[in-house]
C-alpha cells in the first residue's frame, strides 16, 4: 500500500499482466508503432485495394457457408477488441458449431479508423473457415491511442462491404451475410468519393449519402451495430440514437466489451432461430463463459423485439410464455 | 518550440501541471515520443481530455492519450513493475488500449520492489511526527539501497535473467529490517510486516518482462533522431535531492540535469520549459513560506487528496522568490508554462490571491535563498531552518490574467510560452515561442 496513484499489490499486478498474454500476437502493430508515422500502412493481407472482392464460397468441406463479418473501430476505447476477439475466438466457434447455430460459419475481420486523419482508416481481411482468421487479427494495425473525435469512417467500411463482397450464402441460397459493426463514435454523413478513390481504388465521382449506402448494404447483410454501454464520455445516448436511426433494434448496447464474442454468437443463434435468449445464456455457461449477466442484458431488447414481432396466434399457449424470465422463442 | 526537443520541469514542489503541458505539447502531432528521465511511480501527472476522460500518469508518459505517442523510461527512472500493471489497466478502461505496445524501458533502470516499499513505510513510521513527506512508494529506498549495494540492486535488465534476479531479491529480503539494508542508516531497524513471497514477486517480474519492451541504452538515440521528443520531468526542482530544502526532498534529480546529460550524449539540444502554477502548492511536509490556509478553500484541488504517507495538499501564494531559487538551481529555463491562470482572482472577493516578490528576515532585511554549490546537505538543512523564520512580503496580484502573466514573467525574468486556463489541451493558449 503506497499513496501513489496506482495499486502496487503483487497479486493484482500478476493478474493484470496475465490478462495480456495475447499481446505479442499483434506483432505487425508492434513493429509499425516503432516506425515513423509517415511509414504506417495497412498490412498486405488486410489492404482494401488488394484482392478487391472478398469472397465467401462453398466448398466440399463447407457446403453451406455462411458469411459473418466483424468490423471494429480500432481507435479509442475499442482498441482492446482485437485482443478480446483473439482470446475468445475458439469459444465463439465452439458456440456456433457445437451448439448448432450454424454449420459452416466463415468469418472475416476488419478495422475502421478515421479517413480524415488516420494513416490506416480501413483494414479488411478475408472470409475464413479456420484459424487463418487469427492471422488476419494479428495483422491488424492498432493505430489508435485515444483521441476523442466524435466520428470515424464507418461509412467507408459499409461501402466496401456493400460493393466488394460476393457470398454464396446470398447468391446461391438467398441468405444474407451477417455484419457486426463495433464502435463508439458516429459515421460521417456521406461516403466521400475522394476517400473511396484513395483508399479502396474505385473510380467513384460522387459522394454517396450515408442512408443510401446503408440501404444498399442491408440488401446483402443483416447488420448489427454493437456500441459499448459503459462509455466513458457520457455521450453514449447520442451515439446509440444515431445508430438506432440507421439500424433500429439491431443496435446492441454492451456494457462489457470483453463479452463481444459471446454476444455475436448469441445474436446469430437468435436470428437463426436456433435458440431463445435463455437457452443461449445456458449455452454460455456450458462453454465456460461467465458473462451471462452482461450478455443477457445486452440482448434482452433484441430478444423481446423478436418475440413481439410474432402474432399471438402463432404462439404456443402455455408454452415458453409461462416460464418466468425466459425470453420468447420464435 | 515546434521542431525542437523540449524538457518540461516543475519550478515548485511538484503538482504544477507538467502532465497537462506535456499532453498539450504532444497534441500538435509533431512530438514523436515522451521520455521520462527522473523519479518513478510516485509521479502523479493528471491529464483530462477534451471528452472528459481523466488519468493520473505515473509511469506512462503524459502524452499517452495522443494516438501513437510512445513513452520511453530512461535509465535514470526508478521503475515500479507492480504499479505499472494497474496504471495500464486504467488506461485501457478509458480507451487507451495499446499502452504496452508504446512503452520502452532502458534495461539499466532500477526497479522498485515491495521490499523497498516496506523499508520506506518502516522508516516513515519510525520518524513519527517528523515525516519527510514521502509518497510511500519506496522510491527513496530504491535509490538508498542501490547506493549501499550497487551490485545487488535489481534492474529492469535483471528481470530477463531469473537466476540473477532471484539472487538479488533473496539478498534484499535478508537485509530488510537489519542495519545491513543501508549502512549509514539514520533510522533503526524496524519490524516490517505483510510481505509477499519472493516467488510471487518473481512471477510478476517475469510477466512484466514478457509484456514490456526492454531496450538497451542505444534506443534513446534512435528516438531523438526520429523527431522532437518531450522530456517529462517528475516532481519539482524545489524537491531536488541536493538543491531542495533538506530533509524534505526526494531521492531524485528533479532539475533538467538528467535530460540535458542524455541529450548531450547524443549531441542534441532542447528548449527548457519551466512550469509554475499561479499559486504555490506542496503535497506533504516541508517548508512552504507563502502558505495560506484561506487559499485552500478558494482553490479546490481535484486530483490531489490526502495520502496516508504523504499527508495533505497545502496551498500558498505565488512565490517568485522560491521560483527564482528553482531557476538558479536548474540553471535557468528558456520559457515558462503557467497553469491555473483561469483561477486568478475569480473566487471569493474577500480572499485575494497574492504574489510574493521578496522575503524579509526578522530584522526586516531583504533575504533570498541561494542554491548550493555542490552537495552539502547540512547547508541545505540550515537553509530549511532559515525559511521557517523569514516573512514573505505578499502584495495583491493584478486583477486580470493578462496583468498577472505580465508581472510573473517580469518577476522571474523569463518569457511565457504557454498559459493554461483549464485541465484540457483546448484550454491552453500559446503566448510566444
Amino acid at each position: 500500500m503506497g499513496s501513489g496513484a496506482w495499486s502496487t499489490n503483487v497479486y493484482s499486478a500478476a493478474k493484470e499482466y496475465r490478462t495480456r498474454t495475447g499481446k505479442s500476437a499483434f506483432a505487425y502493430s508492434d513493429t509499425m508503432s516503432g516506425t515513423n508515422r509517415a511509414d504506417w500502412r495497412v498490412h498486405d493481407s488486410l489492404d482494401p485495394t488488394q484482392a478487391n472482392i472478398r469472397e465467401s464460397r462453398d466448398s466440399d468441406e463447407h457446403p453451406t457457408s455462411q458469411a459473418i463479418s466483424v468490423i471494429f473501430d480500432v481507435t479509442g476505447s475499442m482498441g482492446s477488441i482485437p485482443r478480446t476477439l483473439q482470446t475468445k475466438l475458439p469459444g465463439l466457434f465452439g458456440l456456433l458449431l457445437r451448439k448448432g447455430y450454424l454449420a459452416h460459419p466463415q468469418i472475416m475481420f476488419g478495422g475502421i479508423g478515421d479517413a480524415t486523419c488516420d494513416r490506416v482508416p480501413l483494414q479488411v481481411g478475408q472470409f475464413e473457415s479456420d484459424n487463418r482468421m487469427d492471422d488476419d487479427l494479428g495483422n491488424i494495425f492498432l493505430e489508435g491511442g485515444g483521441g476523442g473525435q466524435r466520428t470515424e469512417s464507418y461509412e467507408l467500411a459499409m461501402y466496401f462491404m456493400a460493393r466488394h463482397t460476393s457470398m454464396d450464402c446470398l447468391e446461391k441460397r438467398g441468405r444474407r451475410g451477417y455484419l457486426f459493426l463495433l464502435g463508439d463514435e458516429m459515421a460521417y454523413g456521406h461516403v466521400k468519393a475522394s476517400e473511396v478513390r484513395d483508399i479502396i481504388g474505385d473510380d467513384v465521382t460522387e459522394d454517396i449519402p450515408l442512408t443510401d449506402i446503408v440501404a444498399e448494404l442491408r440488401t446483402k447483410f443483416e447488420v448489427y451495430f454493437i456500441v459499448p454501454g459503459n462509455a466513458y464520455h457520457g455521450r453514449d445516448a447520442a451515439i446509440t440514437k444515431f445508430w438506432r436511426s440507421l439500424f433500429g433494434q439491431n443496435v446492441i448496447v454492451l456494457d462489457d466489451l470483453a463479452a463481444v464474442c459471446e454476444t455475436i454468437a448469441l445474436t446469430i443463434g437468435l436470428n437463426e432461430e436456433a435458440i431463445d435468449l435463455a437457452e443461449g445464456l445456458e449455452h454460455l455457461t456450458d462453454v465456460g463463459f461467465d458473462s451471462t449477466d452482461v450478455v443477457g442484458k445486452a440482448l434482452a431488447p433484441l430478444a423481446s423485439s423478436r418475440s413481439i414481432a410474432v402474432t399471438p396466434d402463432s404462439l404456443d399457449a402455455g408454452g415458453a410464455l409461462d416460464v418466468p424470465g425466459k425470453a420468447q422463442r420464435l | 518550440m515546434n521542431d525542437e526537443h523540449v524538457i518540461v520541469v516543475d519550478l515548485g514542489f511538484g503538482d504544477a501541471g507538467k502532465g497537462t503541458i506535456v499532453d498539450w505539447l504532444c497534441r500538435d502531432g509533431e512530438r514523436s515520443a515522451v521520455v521520462r528521465f527522473n523519479g518513478g511511480a510516485q509521479a502523479a501527472h493528471n491529464v483530462v481530455t477534451d471528452d472528459g476522460r481523466h488519468h493520473t500518469f505515473a509511469q506512462f508518459g503524459a502524452g499517452t492519450f495522443v494516438r501513437g505517442v510512445p513513452t520511453h523510461l530512461a535509465h535514470t527512472v526508478l521503475v515500479d513493475p507492480f504499479a505499472l500493471a494497474g496504471e495500464a489497466a486504467h488506461l485501457e478502461s478509458i480507451g487507451v488500449g495499446d499502452v504496452f505496445d508504446r512503452l520502452t524501458i532502458d534495461e539499466r533502470a532500477l526497479i522498485t520492489t515491495p521490499w523497498h516499499r516496506a523499508a520506506n513505510h518502516a522508516r516513515e513510521l519510525a520518524r513519527g511526527g517528523n515525516r519527510h513527506g514521502s509518497c510511500g512508494m519506496g522510491i527513496g529506498e530504491t535509490a538508498r539501497y542501490a547506493l549501499a549495494h550497487p551490485d545487488d540492486a535489481p534492474t529492469v535488465g535483471d528481470c530477463r535473467h531469473p537466476k540473477t534476479l532471484r539472487r538479488k531479491l533473496d539478498a534484499m529480503r535478508e537485509r530488510l529490517g537489519t542495519s545491513d539494508w543501508a549502512p549509514d542508516d539514520d533510522v533503526p531497524a524496524h519490524d516490517v510486516v505483510d510481505l509477499p513471497d519472493v516467488d510471487d514477486v518473481l512471477e510478476v517480474l517475469g510477466l512484466f518482462t514478457d509484456t514490456v519492451h526492454i531496450v538497451d541504452g542505444g534506443h534513446i538515440g534512435g528516438l531523438l533522431d526520429r523527431g522532437p521528443v518531450v522530456f517529462e520531468g517528475a516532481q519539482g526542482v524545489l524537491l531536488d535531492e541536493w538543491a531542495g530544502f533538506h530533509p524534505y526532498t526526494t531521492w531524485s534529480t528533479t532539475t533538467t540535469a538528467n535530460a540535458l546529460a542524455i541529450l548531450a550524449e547524443h549531441g542534441q539540444r532542447a528548449t527548457r520549459l519551466g512550469v509554475v502554477r499561479t499559486y504555490t502548492t506542496r503535497h506533504g511536509a516541508g517548508p512552504i513560506p507563502t502558505e495560506d490556509d484561506s487559499l485552500t478553500a478558494l482553490l479546490p484541488e481535484h486530483h490531489n487528496g490526502t495520502g496516508p504517507w504523504q499527508g495533505r495538499f497545502r496551498v500558498g501564494h505565488f512565490d517568485a522568490v522560491a521560483h527564482r531559487y528553482a531557476l538558479a538551481a536548474t540553471g535557468g529555463v528558456d520559457a515558462l508554462a503557467v497553469t491555473h491562470v483561469d483561477v486568478v482572482n475569480t473566487g471569493d472577493a474577500s480572499v485575494r490571491q497574492g504574489i510574493c516578490g521578496e522575503y524579509r528576515t526578522d530584522g526586516g532585511v531583504p533575504w533570498a535563498p541561494v542554491p548550493p554549490d555542490g552537495h552539502d546537505l547540512d547547508r541545505q538543512a540550515r537553509l530549511t531552518e532559515t525559511l521557517t523564520s523569514i516573512t514573505p512580503v505578499i502584495h495583491d496580484a493584478p486583477e486580470t490574467a493578462e496583468g498577472w502573466l505580465d508581472e510573473a514573467s517580469k518577476l522571474l525574468n523569463v518569457p511565457i510560452a504557454v498559459a493554461s486556463y483549464g485541465p484540457t489541451a483546448a484550454a491552453k493558449r500559446r503566448i510566444c515561442g
